[in-house]
C-alpha cells in the first residue's frame, strides 16, 4: 500500500442526492495525483484546530486525478458543517490514502458478498468499478444495501445497470421502513441475508461496512452460519 | 496495553520495561507522548500508516504503542489526529497538558 501523505484537493463538484446525502468531487492541486486501493479512505481536516474526519473515497482507483466521496449530512456534526460551507474552488488539506478495508487478494476468495448500510456504500462503489471494469472480476460479486427510506436511496441506476452489463454482479436494497408496495427485500439487511441462500462455499469473502450495531450482527450471523472470522471483512462507521 | 511503563527518564532517554520483561532504552526526541485508548480502537490502522515506529497493530489488530520516539512529534500528533475515533491520546511531557483531543 502507498503511505498517506499530506494532499491538497480543491472542491471541483458536488451532487446533491437527496435531503440526505451528498456527494462531493475533489481535484488534486498538490500533488496532482494520487494512487490508492479501493476501499480506501482520505482523513481531512475539517477545523484549524487539527480535526479531521475521515471519508471512504468512492470514485474508481482508475482515477488519479481527484477523489469523489459520499457523506451523510443528518449527524450535523463538524465534518458535515466544513463540507456544507464549501464553495466550489476552495481547497481542502487531507491526508490520504489510508485504511485497510480493501478486497483480500491474498486468502483467494471465490466469491464476494458487499454488505453496506447508509453511506457505508461509498467505498463499495469504488471496490464495485474496480472489480468489475478495471479488473474485470468474473467472480459472482453481490451488493446488500440497507437503508431506512426509499427516498434516501441512490445510485440504483448506477447499480442496475451495472447489474445489466454484468451477470456475475448482482444488487439487494434492503429498506427497513420500506413502502407497501416495495417489491424487494424488507427489515434489516441480516433478515434479507437470512432469506437469500448464501453460498455453502468457506471461500465467500464478506465485506461489511455502515453502522456498528450492524456489523455485529452481520458478523454473528454469518458466524453462526460457520463463516470463518477471516473472510470476515469489516469497516466500521462511528 | 502498551510496552511504555516508564520505569526511569533522564534528559535524552527513556528505559522501559515491556510486558515480556525486557529493558529497552529509547532516545526521547520529541516531547509528546502517546496514548492509546483500547476501546476506542476501530483497527483503521491510519495511525500505523502516517507513524509507522511509534503504532503496529497487536494481534486482534489493536493499535499498540512500541516506542514513544521512533517517529517526531508532528508525526506523531498527525497519527492521533487521523483516527477516526479519537483513541489515541497525546501529551505534551514539559508541560503535562493533553494536546490531543482538545
Amino acid at each position: 500500500m502507498q503511505p498517506p501523505q499530506q494532499y491538497i484537493a480543491r472542491l471541483e463538484d458536488k451532487t446533491v442526492h437527496n435531503e440526505k446525502f451528498v456527494q462531493y468531487k475533489f481535484e488534486f492541486t498538490n500533488p496532482h495525483s494520487m494512487d490508492f486501493i479501493a476501499g480506501q479512505y482520505v482523513s481531512l481536516k475539517v477545523a484549524e484546530n487539527g480535526t479531521r474526519r475521515s471519508y471512504s473515497i468512492c470514485s474508481t482507483p482508475g482515477i488519479k486525478h481527484g477523489f469523489e466521496t459520499v457523506v451523510d449530512l443528518e449527524p450535523a456534526g463538524i465534518g458535515c458543517q466544513f463540507l456544507e460551507r464549501l464553495k466550489f474552488g476552495d481547497e481542502v488539506s487531507l491526508l490520504a490514502p489510508l485504511g485497510q478495508f480493501v478486497i483480500d487478494t491474498q486468502l483467494q476468495e471465490d466469491e464476494i458478498i458487499l454488505v453496506a448500510t447508509g453511506s457505508g456504500i461509498s467505498p463499495f462503489m469504488s471496490m464495485i468499478l474496480d472489480l468489475l471494469q478495471e479488473k474485470q472480476d468474473t467472480r459472482p460479486i453481490s451488493l446488500y444495501w440497507g437503508m431506512r427510506h426509499v427516498e434516501h436511496l441512490f445510485w440504483q441506476d448506477e447499480f442496475e445497470l451495472l447489474s445489466e452489463n454484468f451477470a456475475n454482479f448482482s444488487f439487494h436494497p434492503v429498506l427497513s421502513r420500506a413502502p407497501e408496495e416495495w417489491p424487494l427485500c424488507r427489515g434489516r439487511v441480516t433478515d434479507c441475508l437470512s432469506v437469500h441462500q448464501l453460498s455453502e462455499s468457506p471461500k465467500v469473502g464478506y465485506y461489511l461496512c455502515g453502522s456498528a450495531p450492524m456489523i455485529v450482527d452481520v458478523s454473528q450471523v454469518l458466524s453462526q452460519k460457520g463463516v470463518q472470522a477471516e473472510h470476515i471483512h469489516h469497516e466500521k462507521f462511528y | 496495553m502498551t510496552d511504555d511503563t516508564q520505569q526511569k527518564k533522564t534528559t535524552d532517554f527513556t528505559v522501559t520495561k515491556r510486558e515480556d520483561g525486557a529493558i529497552v532504552e529509547t532516545k526521547q526526541i520529541g516531547k509528546y507522548k502517546v496514548e492509546v485508548i483500547r476501546d476506542k480502537c476501530i483497527s483503521a490502522a491510519s495511525c500505523v500508516a502516517i507513524a509507522p515506529n511509534v503504532f503496529q497493530l497487536d494481534e486482534e489488530g489493536i493499535a499498540i504503542v512500541i516506542s514513544q520516539s521512533g517517529d517526531d512529534d508532528d508525526t506523531k500528533l498527525l497519527a492521533a489526529q487521523s483516527c477516526p475515533t479519537a483513541a489515541i491520546i497525546v501529551t505534551d511531557t514539559e508541560t503535562g497538558e493533553q494536546v490531543w483531543p482538545v
